[in-house]
This record gives C-alpha cells, sequence and structure tokens, in this order.
C-alpha cells in the first residue's frame, strides 16, 4: 500500500483494500419480506432477524478484522475507536459472538485472529528463519544462531500477543464474566482459568507455528550440542568429543551458565522448550557423561594408586545432577527434582562407561601391574555390574590372544605377563575364578612352549640380590618376576579350610559363576601356579636336568638357595616325587664331607709326595690347576672333584654322584694331565677305603678348575675353565722328549701344536679341541701360525695387532660356544644321539605288534627303554615322520602307524 | 652301563625283566637283519619275535611270526616258543611246537633271544630230518622239493591273514 492509498483510506475507509472485509459496508442486506408479510414494513423483523445479524455482524466482522490486520500493523498503535469497541464487543460478547455449539459455520474472532497471525508468519518470517537455518551451521556459531533466532521469534510472538492481549482479551475477560456471574463457585478463579485458557490456547498456536517452521532435527542437534558445549565449559572439560579446543584459560563458569539459562529459559518462552528441547539435552547428557569420563576419568592414578570411581559418582551426584535440574528447570519440566533411583542408575551408567573403557585397556593395565592398581579397582567396582565379568572376560581373552599368545612374545615375556595377571586378577576377585578362566589359554599355550619350565626353574634358582642382577633382566631367558617371587618369605595358609571358618567376618560366598566342584587352592603364591603348570611328572623330569646342571655350576657350598627351592617343590608336588632331586642334593652336600676327609687324610699321611713334576722344573709356564674338576662313578656314584690352590701343588675336590638319579651327563672322554691323574688316582683309593671299595668314575668334562699360567713375561691366573680347556693347553707344555727343541730355538719361540696332534694327545675330539683353542685365543694364550697350528704367546710384547683381532674374535665366538655347553645334555641332544636306537625299538614294535597308534607307542617306549624314554608323544611323532620319510614305516591316518610293505 | 653290570653281578637277584630289557636294548642297539622281537607288554615275559625266512630255500621271502614265553628261571631254563604262522616243516608240528634240540636239553644259559631266533631261521633252511614232528615233511625234503615248495606256500599265512582270521 503506497502511502497515498493509506491517506485515502484514513479519511475513507475502503474495505476492499483489505481481504478482511468480506462485505461491502454500504449496503446492508436488510433481508427479504417473506411470503405472506406485509412488504416494507419497518417491524417486519422476526422473519429477517437471522439476516439483520448476520449483516451487523458482517459490518462489525470487517470493522474487527481490519483493525486486527496485521498487515496494516502501522496503524495498529492507534487506541480502538469506538466504532472498533463496539465491533470486537458485539463479537467477543454480544450477539455476534460465534457459537462453540452445533453450528460453527461462523468464524470465530480468536479462531481468525490466530489464523491471520499463522498467515503473518508464514509470509514475512519464515522466510528470514529459513534462510538462518539453510546455511551450514558452524559449531562456534551456534550459540549466536540460537540467540539470534530466539530474539527474532519473541519480537514476533510480541507483535502477535500484544493485539490479542489488548484487543481481545479484555473482552473475553468481560465475557466469561456474564457466563459465570451466577456461578457458585470462585467468580474470580473461574474467569481467570477462562481467559487464560484462551490465552494459552493462542500461543499454543503461535508456538506450532514457530515449531513448524524450524527444521526439527537441526534444531534439536544445535541445542544439544549447545547443551553439551555448556557443560563441557561447566564442567572444564579437554578432550572434548567434538574437537573443540579448549582454551587455556579457564572461561569463567558463571558467565557460561548464565547465558546457558536465558537461552534455555528464553527458548521456552517462545516455544522451543518441551519435549522436543528434553529430547536434545537427553542427548547432550549422553555425551555429557562420555566425556566426562573420557576426560577426567579415564587417566589412571599411577602414582597415588587410586581409584577413580569414588569421584565419579560424586560428580554424578553434586556435579552432574544440578546441572540436569538447572536445565529442566530452564526447560520447565514437569518434574525438575532428580530421583535417587534415577541417581543411582546414572552413577551405574557412568561405571559401566568407565568400566568399558578400562576394560579395553585391562591388558596395558595388568603389564604395568602395580601402579595400575587403580584402574583395577575401578575394574573391581565395575565387576560388580550385571554382565560386567562375562564383558571383562571375552575382551581379555582377546586381547591376550591378539597381543600375548603369538610367536613373537618370549617365553619369559608371557610368563613375567602371566604373573602379572595372576596378581592383578587376585586383587580384582580374590575368589579366583576369574582368574581360572582367563588363565586357561595362557597356561595352556605356555604348556606348548619348550623352554618354559627350563625358565621357570632357573629364574626360581636365581639369585635376586645378586649384584649382577641387572645382567640377568636383559638375558632373555630368566624371568626377573619369577625370582623375586621366589625370594619373598613363604606363605603358609594358617588357616586350614577358609569356608569352615565360622568367626571369618571377611567370608564371601564364591561368585555364582564359580562352577560347582570349584575349589580355591590354598596355597596362593605365583609360584604355585607356575608349578602346576605341568603334570608332575615332566615337571620333575624338566627339575632334575636344570637342577643337576645347577648344583654341578653351584658356587655356594651351603647349598642353600637349592635346599630351599626343593623343600617348596616338595609342598607343591608331594615329597614322594621327588627321591632323584634330594639325592642329587644330599650327594654334593656329602661331597664336601668326603672331601674334607679325604684331604685331611692325604695330608697326615702323604705330605708332598703327589706331585711328581714341580711347575719350576718343567719349564717356562706351567699349568698348575687348582680346582679341576672329574666325576667319577662307582657302582651308584660319580664324583666331581675340586681343586682347591694350598700351595703351588695342585689339589682336587670331589663331587660324588650317586648316577642313577642324576640326568645323563656329559661324559666326552679324554685325557687329562698326568698331575691330575695322580691326583684323581689317589683321591679314588682313599675314597674306597673310606666308602669299602665302591668306584669312582671320572666324568672329567663336568670339571672345573683354577690354573696359574707362567710365561716368559708375565703370569696369569684363570679360574673357572673347564677340564677340556685345561688339558689343552697343558698340552702346550714341553713334553720331555722334545724340550731340548725348545731350548735349542730359543726362549722367545714357543710350543706349537696342531689340532691332530692334540687330538691324538689327549684322545679328545676334535670339537672339544677346537673350542679350547678358541678360548685360549681368545685369552691371547696361543695363536694361530698356520692353518690348524696354534702357537704358544710367549711373549706379549711380540703379541701383533693380529693377534689382538684374533683374539677377540675368538673370545667372541669361545664365549658362545661356553653359551651351548651344559653339563646336562639337553632333551634335543639325547634324542639325537639315541635315535637309531628309537628308530629300531619303533620298527620292532611295529613288526611284532602290528599297527599302533602314537600313544601306545610312546607308553611302550617309556616302559621299555633302558634308561626311560623321557619325551613325549610329539618327539614320537617327529620319529616317525623321519621314518616315514625314508619309508620304513608308513601313516594309517589317524595317528596310527604300521611298517611300510616292501 | 657299568652301573647295570656290577649291580646283576653283585645281586644275583636280577629279575627275568631285567634280564630282558637288556636283552631288548641289545637287539635294538644291534638290530639283526631279518629278525625282530618285541614284547606284548609291559611285563615282559610274553614277546613276539618276526622272521623272514632265509634266501634259497623254500622258505625265502616269507615272514614268520613267533610266540615266545619265558618264564621265571629265565636264562636258566628255555623259553618257549611256538610258530604263531602255519609252517610246513619237518620239525615243526601242526600247532607250531618246534623240535630243537637248544629249546630242549641243550638250552645254556648263554643264549639269549637273539641267538634262539638266528637258529630258528637256520633251521628253517636246514631241518633236522632224523628226528621229524612232521614226518611227510621230512619225506618230501629231498624226494621232491617242487611238492614241498608247494605244501609249504599252500601251508603259509601272511600276517595280515592271521590277523583277519582273529589270531
Amino acid at each position: 500500500m503506497d502511502h497515498a492509498t493509506h491517506v485515502f483510506a484514513s479519511v475513507f475507509p475502503v474495505p476492499s483494500l483489505s481481504h478482511t472485509t468480506p462485505t461491502p459496508v454500504a449496503t446492508p442486506d436488510l433481508g427479504y419480506t417473506a411470503p405472506d408479510v406485509s412488504f416494507g414494513s419497518p417491524f417486519t423483523q422476526n422473519a429477517g432477524g437471522a439476516q439483520q445479524r448476520a449483516a451487523k455482524r458482517l459490518v462489525a466482522w470487517s470493522t474487527a478484522t481490519r483493525f486486527l490486520s496485521l498487515h496494516e500493523s502501522h496503524g495498529r498503535s492507534l487506541r480502538r475507536s469506538r466504532e472498533v469497541d463496539g465491533a470486537l464487543h458485539y463479537l467477543l460478547v454480544g450477539e455476534g459472538k460465534s457459537q462453540d455449539g452445533e453450528a460453527r459455520e461462523e468464524e470465530g474472532l480468536v479462531e481468525w485472529y490466530t489464523n491471520e497471525a499463522r498467515i503473518h508468519f508464514a509470509g514475512s518470517v519464515r522466510p528470514g528463519l529459513r534462510e538462518l537455518w539453510e546455511k551450514e551451521i558452524k559449531l562456534r556459531d551456534a550459540w549466536d544462531l540460537l540467540e539470534k533466532m530466539q530474539r527474532m521469534l519473541e519480537q514476533i510472538q510480541a507483535l502477535y500477543i500484544q493485539p490479542f492481549n489488548d484487543h481481545i482479551l479484555p473482552f473475553l475477560h468481560e465475557d466469561a464474566s456474564s457466563i459465570t456471574i451466577r456461578a457458585s463457585r470462585d467468580v474470580q478463579a473461574v474467569e481467570a482459568e477462562l481467559v487464560e485458557g484462551a490465552k494459552a490456547k493462542f500461543a499454543r498456536d503461535i508456538h506450532a507455528a514457530f515449531a513448524h517452521s524450524l527444521p526439527r532435527k537441526r534444531f534439536s542437534k544445535t541445542l544439544s550440542y549447545i547443551l553439551y558445549d555448556a557443560g563441557c565449559r561447566l564442567f572444564r572439560f579437554y578432550n572434548r568429543h567434538d574437537g573443540v579446543e579448549t582454551p587455556s584459560t579457564p572461561e569463567p563458569t558463571r558467565a557460561v551458565r548464565e547465558r546457558m539459562t536465558n537461552l534455555l529459559s528464553s527458548l521456552e518462552r517462545v516455544g522451543l522448550g518441551g519435549d522436543n528441547a528434553q529430547k536434545a539435552f537427553a542427548h547432550a547428557m549422553n555425551k555429557l557423561l562420555d566425556t566426562f569420563i573420557s576426560s577426567h576419568y579415564l587417566k589412571v592414578d599411577w602414582y597415588s594408586k587410586k581409584p577413580v570411581v569414588p569421584d565419579l559418582k560424586s560428580w554424578i551426584e553434586n556435579g552432574f545432577v544440578p546441572l540436569v535440574e538447572l536445565v529442566m528447570e530452564c526447560l520447565r519440566c514437569n518434574d525438575g527434582e532428580v530421583q535417587p533411583m534415577q541417581l543411582k542408575a546414572w552413577q551405574e551408567m557412568g561405571l559401566v562407561r568407565l568400566g568399558r573403557a578400562r576394560v579395553e585397556e585391562l591388558f596395558n593395565f595388568v603389564i604395568y601391574w602395580d601402579r595400575s592398581l587403580g584402574a583395577i579397582l575401578d575394574l573391581k567396582e565395575y565387576l560388580k555390574l550385571n554382565g560386567a565379568k562375562e564383558h571383562l572376560r571375552a575382551s581379555f581373552s582377546r586381547q591376550v590372544s591378539s597381543r600375548l599368545l603369538h610367536p613373537g612374545a618370549t617365553t619369559t615375556y608371557i610368563l613375567n605377563v602371566y604373573i602379572s595377571i595372576i596378581r592383578a586378577f587376585h586383587r580384582l576377585e580374590p575368589k579366583g575364578v576369574l582368574l581360572q578362566s582367563v588363565a586357561r589359554p595362557i597356561r595352556r599355550y605356555l604348556k606348548e612352549r619348550e623352554d618354559t619350565a627350563r625358565i621357570i626353574i632357573s629364574s626360581l634358582l636365581i639369585d635376586v640380590d645378586d649384584e649382577n642382577s641387572g645382567k640377568f633382566t636383559s638375558s632373555g631367558d630368566l624371568s626377573y618376576e619369577i625370582a623375586s617371587e621366589m625370594s619373598k618369605p613363604f606363605a603358609h595358609s594358617e588357616a586350614a579350610d577358609d569356608e569352615f571358618n565360622w568367626n571369618d567376618m571377611d567370608w564371601q560366598p564364591l561368585p555364582h559363576d564359580a562352577s560347582p566342584e570349584y575349589k580355591k587352592s590354598k596355597v596362593e603364591d605365583v609360584i604355585y601356579f607356575l608349578l602346576t603348570l605341568w603334570d608332575r611328572e615332566d615337571f620333575i623330569n624338566e627339575l632334575k636336568n636344570i637342577l643337576g646342571d645347577h648344583l654341578l655350576r653351584c658356587q655356594d657350598l651351603e647349598y642353600q638357595k637349592e635346599i630351599r627351592l626343593l623343600e617348596l617343590i616338595k609342598i607343591r608336588l608331594g615329597e614322594d616325587k621327588l627321591q632323584a632331586c634330594e639325592v642329587m642334593l644330599r650327594d654334593v652336600l656329602e661331597s664336601r664331607r668326603i672331601n674334607d676327609t679325604i684331604r685331611t687324610a692325604a695330608m697326615a699321611s702323604t705330605p708332598h709326595n703327589q706331585n711328581p713334576h714341580t711347575p719350576e722344573g718343567r719349564g717356562a709356564r706351567t699349568p698348575q690347576p687348582h680346582r679341576p674338576t672329574t666325576s667319577a662313578p662307582s657302582h651308584h656314584i660319580l664324583s666331581t672333584p675340586r681343586h682347591k690352590p694350598t700351595s703351588n701343588e695342585p689339589t682336587l675336590n670331589a663331587q660324588i654322584l650317586s648316577s642313577f638319579f642324576w640326568p645323563i651327563l656329559r661324559d666326552d672322554e679324554f685325557r687329562v694331565p698326568a698331575q691330575i691323574e695322580s691326583l684323581q688316582k689317589a683321591y679314588e683309593s682313599r675314597f674306597e677305603r673310606i666308602k669299602g671299595m665302591r668306584k669312582l668314575r671320572w666324568m672329567n668334562a663336568l670339571g672345573d678348575s683354577t690354573i696359574t699360567l707362567e710365561f716368559e713375561d708375565r703370569k696369569e691366573e684363570f679360574a673357572g675353565l673347564t677340564m677340556w680347556q685345561v688339558s689343552v693347553v697343558y698340552a702346550f707344555q714341553p713334553q720331555p722328549s722334545e724340550e731340548w727343541v725348545g731350548k735349542g730355538k730359543g726362549k722367545s719361540q714357543g710350543v706349537t701344536r696342531n689340532v691332530e696332534q692334540l687330538e691324538e694327545m689327549l684322545d679328545m675330539d676334535e670339537g672339544l679341541v677346537r673350542q679350547a683353542l678358541a678360548f685360549w685365543v681368545g685369552k691371547s694364550v696361543l695363536r694361530l701360525t698356520s692353518p690348524d697350528t696354534y702357537t704358544v704367546i710367549e711373549r706379549l710384547s711380540s703379541a701383533t695387532t693380529a693377534d689382538d683381532n684374533a683374539a677377540a674374535a675368538a673370545s667372541e665366538l669361545a664365549e658362545v660356544q661356553a653359551a651351548q655347553t651344559t653339563t646336562v645334555k639337553s632333551q634335543a641332544d639325547l634324542l639325537n644321539e639315541r635315535k637309531d636306537v628309537y628308530m629300531s625299538f619303533v620298527i620292532g614294535m611295529l613288526t611284532n605288534q602290528g599297527n599302533l597308534g602314537v600313544q601306545r607307542i610312546l607308553m611302550m617306549m617309556r616302559m621299555m627303554v633302558q634308561g626311560g624314554f623321557p619325551f613325549g608323544p610329539e618327539e614320537v611323532r617327529g620319529l616317525l615322520g623321519e621314518m616315514e620319510s625314508t619309508e620304513k614305516v608308513v601313516s594309517l591316518g589317524g595317528d596310527v602307524w604300521g611298517i611300510k610293505k616292501m | 652301563m657299568a652301573l647295570s653290570t656290577g649291580t646283576r653281578a653283585n645281586g644275583g637277584a636280577a629279575t627275568v625283566a631285567q634280564r630282558l630289557q637288556k636283552e631288548l636294548m641289545d637287539i635294538m642297539t644291534h638290530p639283526t637283519p631279518g629278525i625282530t622281537a618285541f614284547p606284548d607288554d609291559e611285563n615282559m615275559t610274553r614277546w613276539t619275535a618276526t622272521i623272514d625266512g632265509p634266501a634259497n630255500t623254500p622258505y625265502a621271502s616269507l615272514v614268520f611270526k613267533l610266540s615266545m614265553e619265558f618264564g621265571a628261571t629265565y636264562p636258566y631254563a628255555p623259553p618257549t616258543v611256538l610258530f604263531k604262522t602255519p609252517i610246513y616243516h619237518p620239525n615243526v608240528d601242526m600247532s607250531g611246537r618246534i623240535c630243537l634240540d637248544i629249546l630242549k636239553d641243550k638250552w645254556s644259559a648263554v643264549f639269549n633271544i637273539g641267538t634262539v631266533l638266528l637258529s630258528l631261521q637256520s633251521l628253517l633252511g636246514e631241518p633236522n630230518n632224523a628226528s621229524p614232528l612232521n614226518g611227510q615233511a621230512a619225506e618230501l625234503w629231498d624226494k621232491d622239493p617242487a611238492e614241498y615248495q608247494r605244501l609249504v606256500l599252500a601251508r603259509h599265512k601272511t600276517p595280515e591273514e592271521l590277523d583277519a582270521g582273529g589270531l
């Protein structure tokens, strides 16, 4: 409408200017004269009454609507003219009021106005809103956007509501009072109720229009984000899920809180609260909980080792719930109070989330046990919930199988982790049911590893307090964990049976998932779990081998650790099985006594006549065996002698071993230096005297000795040598027959020998000779002069760089070889060595007994082979496989084998 | 091995089982071609042996199973040896009993499983026709080698056939 029209219209109201004028004002319809009625009488109104009213109403309608029309809002601030007043009154209170009853063909003014507002909103506001929402909303703009929109809506709402309040409500009021004038009830209240009802209905209608104009999903998402954002800021989260960086300086939480409450309550005012907003808030809550847990509680308290569950619970109670209440209040929820039940449910929800997150990391916690105690305690709390155990079990088993039970993990590592698992799970669930089920795959896997038993037993024998303990943590074969576990005092289980201890106030029933026959083992420590990995027999076999090796190398003459270990194992496995080990231990202890006796006897009776050659008389250098060890069996006695450096004369100590009980030992044959041999003879004869003619068999390869070598320019002492090393270097002593050669060639020229000569002189295997030569080259005692030929380095000054290099290389080699040399024959060696015999056993068996299964073969082997068959089905299968490849036997399927027919 | 010899010499009470175990070990460490023997079960007193028929005899390329049973007085008394495989031979009767002097009065404690089986193997090629258990066989051995061969093959059963027969 242009200005001119307006001016005109203000003077001559032109109804056609607006749609609100349904009929022209000018020609009121006076109705028709009904038949048989006198025409034109002004009193004949009864027939035309309706028409009269209609016409009048139309006029009033026109006036009222024109006045209320939102399209002419410019002029609305005008007060109501009398005319308008009359029209409104007529329409809302007077005769023109639309009937609520049956016939509603007439549109009520209130409805019309509502509609009008809707149409106006659709026409002029909605496009603006749509534009607002059409763009992508940046997270940081979300607040502004919502606020802007809210302001806009609030404005428009005021625009709509004000005329309603000003011009319609008073009449409604009047109307209400006229209706209820005779009501017996409190007139005022009923009046107010009616009016409020109309008002609320209008507001509701407008709000519905607002709500429909918004993209509902995007709105609730944005709102949800706003709430989340506010939550994050209020609780100062970092590590938010939406990737928004947390400002380094904390914002004032009060401002955030105010902004949020303002926004929420004003949104509520324009009708955007309610269910939708509540749903959005629920989303936000959910996310908040997650974020909170991941930002505050996923961190494990590594130092004070405290659980975070109590904190979490108190946060939910004192931080989360108030926020929820605040928001609910802003959104005018019906019941803004959080019920205690709900609080508990939320705490549980929080716990579940925390627990799940923790379970995902459980393997790491186990590895970092016991610094991760806090996390484990959290999990303990989590386990109280329904379904938590199953989840933990499944998840942890998955982690274990993907991270632990693969070929890349060393056995030591697996053992260490297993120990951590035992400890951690013991804390997690003291009854051990959970441990039992998660440990099952690990135990099964450990059993399959060949070196498990060896590592466990060797580790048990290690001295933790040893100065070089640093060394063995780095070496892969020993587990420091086991060793330290071993050094703990042995806790005897005092209570005979917990289940019958009625005074136990901490008694707990078994967890519901324990099997009926589940019985918690009484002995609790880690060693127990390790020792029960195998069948007793297998374990004891391995124990025998390792203990034997260990006893022979042991330097502690009291054998305290060994005694302790044996006692410990006895408690676990029963005494009866450990007879052999006990005999071994007794042997070494006994040997000391025998040595003392024999030495005293030797001192007393034959002083200084044992050594026919004094070192001084022997020329340039003299090997001087201090503690050569050899071992000798009598009927059932082996011995390992040792020498004590008493004087220049060699001395000899023996260890007498009962061969029947010891594992099969190395018994390489070679000739020992003459001095030692004579000592052995003397020892033997004395021993026979003491022990009633029992015979000794010397096992030279097991000895260890200390010698001093004298060169032209130096004197060196070597300790801890093996006998073959001593024998080889002794062989470089000039023989009486060739002494003149040494003299003739001049002093600086050392004795030269080649490998073949040495083999012949010493009756020694070539392998051993070479090993010993490498050792001495490494010690700069010998020098390789030409292939297979070695010369003594008589003067160090004559040593060249080449010697040094060779020495370095050789000493490395010697070290490697020494590491491979054990006193006890390994299983694999044994199997290889006796393979032929075993094979003919198998052939004999299959030929005469027909086709047999592996188990049966194994059983027969165990019974029939003299000296025992210390192998399992795997080795038997290996043998059979090898024989199959040479076409001696044939697999008949199902683990059954037969002789291959020619 | 010094251990075991010593024990036996001293004690004299070495059980039959120990002696048999030693013999088993000897057989296994020094197997004789064409001869094997193995205990039936853990108590070692019953064995099954297998010998191949010697070449250039009617028994060439045939395989014979025998059962051996050792009494409590072994090695001072001979084991009871029977052919389990049906055999046509002058010195073996229809139920497998054997007539061999070293298994009867000529037994000596120096014999062992290996020597007994070797003797039996050679008995196949050189029957003692002077004291036959199977007179027909003793007669045919010299007179009609072809018929002898036929009867040997007719009577023989392979170990598989024996098993199938429910032995």
